[in-house]
């Protein structure tokens, strides 16, 4: 079947099955391989994407459901939050960096709806991702940075 | 002013400068627009080996970092060892790498004395360009490339005293962190080449299992290529070979995982059929109420007589499960076999032994197969074991067209090398400070080596000296036993290997003998030490410079109890717990602060004190601790694998949890200078301490000792 979608603001159509989640769509289909497959059952957020600005996890989306839908994924984030993506960067928050396209779309979406987050905030909102390398106080401290980054650019 | 102080630019030779680029040797190439090219030929799982690497180029280079790319390598003996496992990616290539590109830095330096007629004493590099003070002529590095290019290569270059380090031993932003953090890394899943199909294998749940019989398979489907049924190996062990099983092809990865998930299989069975992790585990412990093997030449005095004099007596026995690797990436690989040749690139943890055996599969000469890791989305020690590789060659030379296996989270947990489960026994005659007269220690699990031998099923001594035979403690009369099974499962290396379970009771018990003489932990520990000297270990003999410092392990302790605050009173119900280790030539303490809330261990604080001598990147090495504690809580806290009737019971992250965000506690790492020492290991390290010293905190915190893994509270 073939569906419409917008992705990174683009509209775009595939032809696949309607059960297709959306990860297997962004990757196989639109070529867009920053999104991962990580456990194929929502546990470990590796394929969080925003859906309407929402953090999403892709794997547990079918295609089917996202007619309407106003899809962003890794590709598109650094220039709707550069202070976090220079954060991830400077502090060098990613070892083996593969969970780390699912971190940053969901401390994105945080900040997006908590521009000053706390640290139990921040707990609640990347509860969803797992780090196998342990990244997490240094995934901690990277949001907290672009949160004050950001209300300092006047941008939140 | 400051344009008029700079010197003149008098770069203009007698004649052209030749253009070209510059390889003295395997590991930097030097282009004549002054990109340096660094080829790294270790693996980059997550413990910034590609950066680090790197950094020692350049230093001895005298490049500008801006400068700077890297290559990844394929396997290739040419570049020696490359299986990133060990923790010794800079114990192995630091003089080397630093000799490549020392090398290179005098090459410029002849070029440009030869070009400007003056003596090279008078030829200075620096930051990318080579300079002459006298006359103020300077030359880039691209500039004299061709040049340099022309000379023979030198067959001593000097090296830097550690006093001149630009980039070792400094903090720098790692390679691949801008392209990671842009969702621009090419992982394992995200490499493709044109009409290349994805597989997606079902495996027999039992190790030796094979298809029986495919029941109703599907008909034609839109984007299904085929299924292939994949025979398991019937060589002496498991080894690296494909379990077997029934591989679903399709054009794009959902529909592969789609038919996978429905296909109905019988299976051949297997005599791992019946292997049930429970027995193995009471047969573990059976094994620790008998003599074992004694660890060669490890008694000392007369530990029976010691144990028959009488006084205070502790015993104690201590159980870990199996654990699974679980790297965020599951395996995967793509392979492109043609008549002649094969073409793989995989998340391979040594691309140069998997090369061999993808040559030997195909019966195709060495050089015409290559194979070049990707960025490994972790590893952990999984993907040292290339069986995924194999799967995704034999798919393609099938199918005569690129094929990638991709690897599920479900095959992932349920089809690993896993790290052993494991028991160890404990007991020991102590006086009333809590100092041993008399030690004895059993271990039991099924070693590695039966993966690779039908008939093996004792420790390897190189298993038994990851923190069993060279325990460091003084102690009058001792002795070292041991014991082992053949698992109905495939074991393998997991980071840090069995320091895991030998650092766990080690530490442990002697934190049980201070208790019961009522002594501070840390104080008891540095008084069961030797003073100082270097351990003398049964059997082995570390490299020159890498033996057991009791110095430098003393030394980590008393930092740790430093940088914890460890004589600071602590709020009624959270508990200090202390533990410290020596693995992979590096020095580890770790101070953990826990409590128990609502039935849970939260761990509030952790202190890591390292000492891997000389450093390439101290934010590496911090980000190595950080990462270890929270690998080193999981496995304490969450992490167990079992098996029924052959089968691994658990499939997923929800039932093999990871730690996450909450529950990661603030990490303070303390780094200890350098001192000119030689490189050891960082990536495994930190991982030993962190179990014990959760079991020793919560026990503090709560009166409770916690003698399995995982702590179920």
């Amino acid at each position: 079947m073939a569906y419409k979608l917008t992705v990174n603001g683009r509209a775009t159509e595939v032809d696949v099955a309607p059960d297709t989640p959306l990860l297997w769509v962004l990757r196989d289909h639109l070529g867009l391989t920053g999104t991962k497959y990580g456990c194929g059952g929502g546990f470990c957020g590796a394929c969080t994407v925003h859906v309407d600005g929402t953090a999403t996890r892709s794997c547990q989306l079918p295609v089917s459901s996202l007619a309407n839908s106003e899809i962003s994924t890794i590709e598109n984030l650094a220039p709707r939050h550069p202070e976090l993506v220079d954060a991830w960067v400077g502090n060098n928050v990613a070892q083996c960096g593969y969970c780390q396209a699912g971190q940053l779309m969901s401390a994105a979406a945080l900040l997006d709806r908590k521009p000053k987050p706390s640290d139990a905030d921040i707990d609640a909102a990347m509860a969803g991702n797992i780090c196998r390398c342990g990244a997490y106080v240094r995934i901690r401290a990277s949001i907290h940075q672009a949160a004050e980054r950001r209300s300092a650019g006047g941008n939140a | 002013m400051l344009g008029a102080c700079l010197p003149v630019r008098a770069n203009t030779p007698q004649r052209p400068l030749a253009v070209g680029t510059l390889e003295p040797n395997l590991f930097l190439a030097l282009e004549a627009d002054g990109t340096v090219r660094v080829t790294a030929h270790r693996s980059e799982m997550g413990q910034g080996i590609r950066t680090a690497l790197a950094q020692i180029v350049a230093d001895e280079l005298d490049a500008d970092w801006s400068r700077v790319q890297v290559d990844q390598a394929p396997g290739d003996a040419k570049y020696g060892d490359q299986n990133t496992d060990g923790s010794r990616s800079i114990r192995s290539n630091y003089d080397r790498l630093r000799s490549a590109g020392a090398t290179a830095r005098l090459m410029l330096r002849q070029a440009a004395a030869k070009i400007w007629q003056v003596p090279i004493a008078e030829v200075v590099a620096a930051n990318h360009e080579v300079s002459h003070a006298p006359s103020g002529r300077r030359l880039g590095y691209g500039e004299l490339a061709g040049e340099a290019a022309a000379l023979p290569v030198p067959e001593k270059a000097p090296i830097k005293g550690d006093a001149e380090h630009r980039f070792i031993g400094k903090e720098a932003v790692h390679v691949d962190a801008a392209a990671i953090a842009r969702g621009e890394g090419t992982f394992g899943a995200d490499f493709t080449l044109p009409n290349m199909a994805t597989a997606v294998v079902v495996r027999c749940p039992w190790l030796g299992g094979g298809v029986r019989n495919l029941v109703n398979p599907p008909s034609e489907q839109p984007g299904l290529v085929g299924i292939e049924i994949l025979e398991p190996s019937a060589s002496a062990g498991p080894v690296f070979t494909p379990l077997g099983g029934a591989a679903v092809i399709a054009e794009d990865t959902y529909t592969a995982i789609r038919i996978a998930r429905d296909l109905d299989i019988e299976w051949t069975d297997s005599p791992n059929h019946s292997f049930d992790s429970n027995q193995s585990q009471q047969s573990l412990r059976a094994a620790l109420q008998e003599p074992g093997t004694p660890v060669p030449n490890s008694e000392k005095g007369d530990v029976d007589a010691a144990f028959a004099a009488g006084g205070s007596e502790l015993e104690a026995t201590y159980e870990t499960p199996f654990l699974a690797h679980a790297p965020m990436e599951p395996p995967v690989a793509v392979a492109d076999v043609r008549k002649d040749s094969c073409v793989v690139h995989a998340t391979v943890q040594d691309p140069q032994a998997a090369r061999g055996l993808v040559a030997d599969w195909l019966q195709m000469p060495l050089e015409n197969v290559a194979v070049t890791p990707t960025l490994l989305g972790g590893a952990f020690g999984r993907k040292s074991k290339p069986d995924f590789v194999l799967e995704a060659v034999e798919l393609s030379k099938r199918l005569k067209r690129p094929v990638r296996v991709q690897w599920l989270r479900e095959d992932d947990i349920r089809h690993d090398y896993f790290h052993a489960a494991s028991a160890q026994y404990h007991r020991a005659v102590v006086d009333d400070r809590g100092h041993p007269s008399a030690w004895l220690q059993r271990t039991a699990f099924p070693s590695i080596t039966t993966v690779f031998a039908a008939q093996a099923s004792q420790p390897a001594q190189w298993e038994l000296g990851m923190g069993f035979s060279n325990l460091p403690y003084a102690v009058p009369n001792q002795r070292m036993e041991s014991a082992g099974i053949r698992p109905g499962v495939r074991v393998g290396w997991l980071r840090s290997v069995c320091n895991i379970f030998h650092a766990f009771s080690a530490n442990v018990f002697a934190d049980e003998m201070a208790a019961l003489a009522g002594r501070d932990a840390i104080e008891h520990r540095l008084e069961i030490l030797p003073e100082g000297g270097k351990l003398s270990v049964p059997g082995s003999q570390p490299p020159k410079g890498h033996e057991l410092d009791i110095g430098r392990l003393r030394h980590v302790i008393e930092r740790v109890r430093a940088l914890s605050e460890w004589g600071r009173p602590r709020p009624e119900g959270v508990g200090l717990g202390f533990a410290v280790h020596h693995s992979f030539y590096s020095y580890v303490a770790t101070v953990l602060e826990a409590r128990v809330t609502n039935g849970r261990p939260t761990v509030s604080n952790a202190y890591v004190v390292l000492d891997c001598g000389t450093y390439i990147n101290p934010d590496t090495c911090r980000a190595q601790m950080e990462g270890a504690v929270v690998f080193g809580l999981s496995l304490a806290l969450h992490g167990e694998i079992g098996m029924e009737s052959g089968a691994v019971v658990q499939s997923n992250f929800h039932d093999y949890p990871m730690l996450r965000m909450a529950q990661a506690p603030a990490t303070t790492v303390e780094l200890v200078p350098a001192q000119g020492r030689l490189p050891a290991g960082v990536g495994e390290p930190g991982v030993p301490p962190v179990a014990p010293a959760l079991v020793n905190a919560l026990y503090a915190a709560t009166g409770t000792r916690y003698r399995t893994l995982p702590i179920k509270a």
